[in-house]
C-alpha cells in the first residue's frame, strides 16, 4: 500500500474496500514500533486501537458508520484527557493519572470513528518551543539538515504530534496551540498545522494551560485534512463556557480554493533583518504566487507586533500559575509525603515539576502577586486590547495576512540557548495571533539550503477558518510541496 | 528587579515550590532575564485601554441543569493519592 497516505486518501481507500481499519492501524503501530528514536508517543494504545479499529470495520460491513471519516488512525497530544487512557501532559506530576472521562475534542473523534492510536509526547504542560520540557525526554525531528547528522528539535509545545504526522506514525494527529505550539511545530516538520478561532473548538477536558489562549487545533499532511479534522472537533459545547455557540460549518465540503479578488497583507512589522535569507525569500515567492493567482496585496501596519511576546509572558504564565495550582498531591497526580500539609504541596510540586514549568508558575505568581498586579497584568491585559484592535482595523482592509509561521527553521536539539528568553523569541510570530483570539494556519512551503521545511502563515478575522482554509488550498495547490525526510530512523 | 536569595524564598512560598539552592543562582538570571523582557511594555501609553481577558465577543451561555452520573465520587478518588471513608486524606491540618 501507499506511504504517507493523508486522511482524505485513507477514507478513499477505505470506502472502496481497498483497505481495512485494522490493516490501517497495523500499519500504523508498526511504524511506530519502529520510530522508537524519534520518541512521539508517551504511550501507545494498540490493544484499544485494534479492537475500536475492528469495530469500525464491523460498522462498514454493515453500512452503518459513524461518518465518512470512520476507522482512521489518528495520534492525540498527550494534554487530552482520554478516559481509561493515562494522561501525562508530559509531566512527572500526572505520571499515574488516568482521567475518568473523555475531553470534548476526543469524544467528538470518537463519535465520528477515528482510531486513537495513544498519546503523543509534548513539552511539560504545553510550555515550551522545543518539545525538550517533556519529563519523558525530548522529541527528535524527522528532519535532518542535509549538512549534519545532528538531530533537531521538532518544534512545540505539540512536537509529537507534528513529528508523528511528518514520520507518518499516524494519519493526522491533534495538537494545542496556546502561543504557536500548532503552527511552530508545524513549520518545522513540514506538516500544516490550523489554530481555530478561540472558543471554535471546546476546551473541556483538555489540561489547561493558559485559559483565554489555549486552543486545540488539527496537524496534518494536507489543507483538506486539517479541514475534515477542524470540521470534526468544532463545535459547541455546553460543558465549555467559552465555547462559541456558531452552527458547526462543513469546511471540508465547502473548500473553495479561488482567490481571485482576495486581498492579502502583508504586515510591516514582521520584516526583520534577522529572518533568514531561504524565509524571506519563501514569504516573497508566496506574495507573488497569490498575486498572479488573482489577490491583491497590501501592505499594512500592525504597531504592537514586537510588544506581542512580552505581553504573552506576563498573561500566559499568571493564568498558568493559577490553573497548575490544582497540582498539589491531594485529589490526583504524585504525592510526596512532608512534615505537614504544607511541606507536603511543596515537596509534591518541586518533585512534580520540570524546571521550565516552575520558573513560569514563578513569573505569573510574581506578576499577580500584591504590588505588581496593576503594573503587569491589567498593563498586559490594556496591551491586548491593543493588539486585537491592530488586527481588527487591518482586517477591515484585508482578508487575510501572509507572514512566516517562525523566525528560523529547525535547529539542534543540543543546541538550545542558556537564556529562556532566546527560546521564547521562535515564537514571535505566532502569540500575536492567539492574544488577538483570531485562528491562523502554518503551511509548508518549501525547503531552505539545509533542506530544512519553511512553513509560512496565513491568518484571518475571528470564524473565518473557512476562508483560511480556502487561501491556504490555493498555495498548497499552486506550490504542490512534496517533500518528505528520508526515513532514517527505521530500525 | 534583583532576585536574590529571600524575595525567591517568598516567592517560592507563594507558588508553593521549593526554591532548590543550588540553583539559586541560575534561577535569578533567568528569572531577572524574563522580567527584563516584559518591563519593555511600561513604557507603552495604555492610559485611556480597557484590558481584554477574554478575546470572544459572546455572553456567558445558559445550559440546561440536567444531572448526569459522570465523574463520581468511586472514579475520582482513584486518582487520589491517598483516601478514606470517600474523602481525600492529607496530613494532619490541626495540631
Amino acid at each position: 500500500m501507499k506511504i504517507n497516505l493523508n486522511f482524505i486518501e485513507a477514507c478513499s481507500l477505505l470506502e472502496k474496500n481497498e483497505t481495512t481499519s485494522v490493516e490501517l492501524t497495523k500499519i500504523y503501530l508498526k511504524n511506530i514500533k519502529e520510530a522508537k528514536e524519534l520518541n512521539c508517543f508517551n504511550t501507545i494504545s494498540a490493544e484499544q486501537a485494534l479492537d475500536d479499529a475492528e469495530k469500525s470495520d464491523i460498522r462498514r460491513k454493515q453500512g452503518k458508520l459513524k461518518s465518512r471519516f470512520d476507522g482512521i488512525p489518528i495520534g492525540v497530544k498527550d494534554l487530552f484527557c482520554t478516559k481509561n487512557i493515562k494522561t501525562t501532559a508530559s509531566s512527572k506530576i500526572l505520571s499515574n493519572f488516568i482521567p475518568s472521562y473523555e475531553s470534548t475534542v476526543t469524544q467528538n473523534c470518537i463519535d465520528a470513528g477515528l482510531i486513537s492510536l495513544g498519546k503523543l509526547n509534548c513539552d511539560e504542560f504545553a510550555m515550551g518551543s522545543t518539545n525538550k520540557t517533556s519529563f519523558y525526554g525530548p522529541v527528535t525531528n524527522p528532519w535532518k539538515s542535509n549538512k549534519s547528522e545532528a538531530k533537531l528539535v521538532p518544534g512545540g509545545s505539540s512536537g509529537g504530534s507534528a513529528a508523528a504526522v511528518a514520520a507518518d506514525l499516524c494519519v493526522v494527529s491533534l495538537g494545542t496551540d496556546t502561543g504557536g505550539s500548532i503552527r511552530q511545530p508545524a513549520s518545522f516538520t513540514g506538516t500544516v498545522g490550523l489554530k481555530p478561532t478561540y472558543g471554535r473548538v471546546s476546551r473541556w477536558g483538555i489540561i489547561a494551560f493558559a485559559s483565554s489562549l489555549d486552543q486545540a487545533g488539527p496537524i496534518t499532511k494536507t489543507v483538506e485534512d486539517a479541514a475534515a479534522l477542524l470540521e470534526i472537533i468544532a463545535g459547541h459545547d455546553p460543558k465549555d463556557s467559552t465555547s462559541s455557540i456558531k452552527e458547526k460549518e462543513s469546511f471540508l465540503d465547502n473548500l473553495n480554493s479561488s482567490v481571485k479578488g482576495i486581498k492579502i497583507g502583508i504586515p510591516k512589522e514582521f520584516k526583520s533583518d534577522g529572518l533568514p535569507v531561504s524565509t524571506q525569500k519563501a514569504w516573497d515567492d508566496c506574495k507573488k504566487l497569490l498575486q498572479s493567482n488573482g489577490a491583491e496585496l497590501i501592505d499594512i501596519s500592525l504597531p504592537h507586533t514586537m510588544d506581542a511576546l512580552p505581553t504573552y509572558y506576563i498573561i500566559a504564565p499568571a493564568e498558568a500559575s493559577s490553573n497548575l495550582a490544582r497540582y498539589d498531591g491531594v485529589r490526583f497526580g504524585i504525592r510526596e509525603e512532608g512534615e505537614n500539609l504544607i511541606e507536603m504541596y511543596e515537596k509534591t510540586r518541586s518533585i512534580g515539576f520540570g524546571d521550565e514549568v516552575k520558573r513560569r508558575i514563578l513569573i505569573g505568581t510574581y506578576v499577580l502577586s500584591s504590588g505588581y498586579y496593576d503594573a503587569y497584568y491589567i498593563k498586559a491585559q490594556k496591551i491586548r486590547s491593543l493588539i486585537k484592535n491592530d488586527f481588527n482595523q487591518a482586517f477591515e482592509k484585508v482578508d487575510a495576512i501572509l507572514t512566516p509561521s517562525t523566525p528560523s527553521t529547525a535547529f539542534e536539539i543540543e543546541n538550545e540557548p542558556n537564556d529562556p528568553v532566546q527560546t521564547y523569541l521562535n515564537d514571535v510570530f505566532t502569540v500575536p495571533i492567539n492574544l488577538a483570539g483570531i485562528p491562523a494556519i502554518s503551511i509548508p512551503f518549501t525547503n531552505d539550503e539545509n533542506n530544512l521545511p519553511i512553513g509560512l502563515q496565513l491568518i484571518t478575522n475571528s470564524f473565518e477558518e473557512q476562508k483560511l482554509l480556502n487561501i491556504a488550498k490555493n498555495v498548497q495547490d499552486t506550490i504542490n510541496y512534496k517533500s518528505v525526510p528520508k526515513n532514517w530512523w527505521k530500525s | 528587579m534583583e532576585f536574590d536569595k529571600d524575595s525567591l524564598y517568598k516567592l517560592g512560598k507563594l507558588s508553593k515550590i521549593q526554591i532548590d539552592d543550588s540553583k539559586l543562582e541560575s534561577l535569578s538570571s533567568d528569572l531577572a532575564s524574563i522580567i527584563k523582557f516584559i518591563d519593555r511594555l511600561k513604557s507603552i501609553d495604555t492610559e485611556n485601554v480597557d484590558p481584554t481577558s477574554n478575546s470572544l465577543d459572546q455572553s456567558l451561555v445558559m445550559r440546561e441543569d440536567i444531572a448526569s452520573d459522570v465523574n463520581t465520587a468511586d472514579e475520582i478518588l482513584e486518582n487520589a493519592p491517598q483516601n478514606e471513608l470517600d474523602f481525600f486524606s492529607v496530613p494532619k491540618v490541626i495540631e
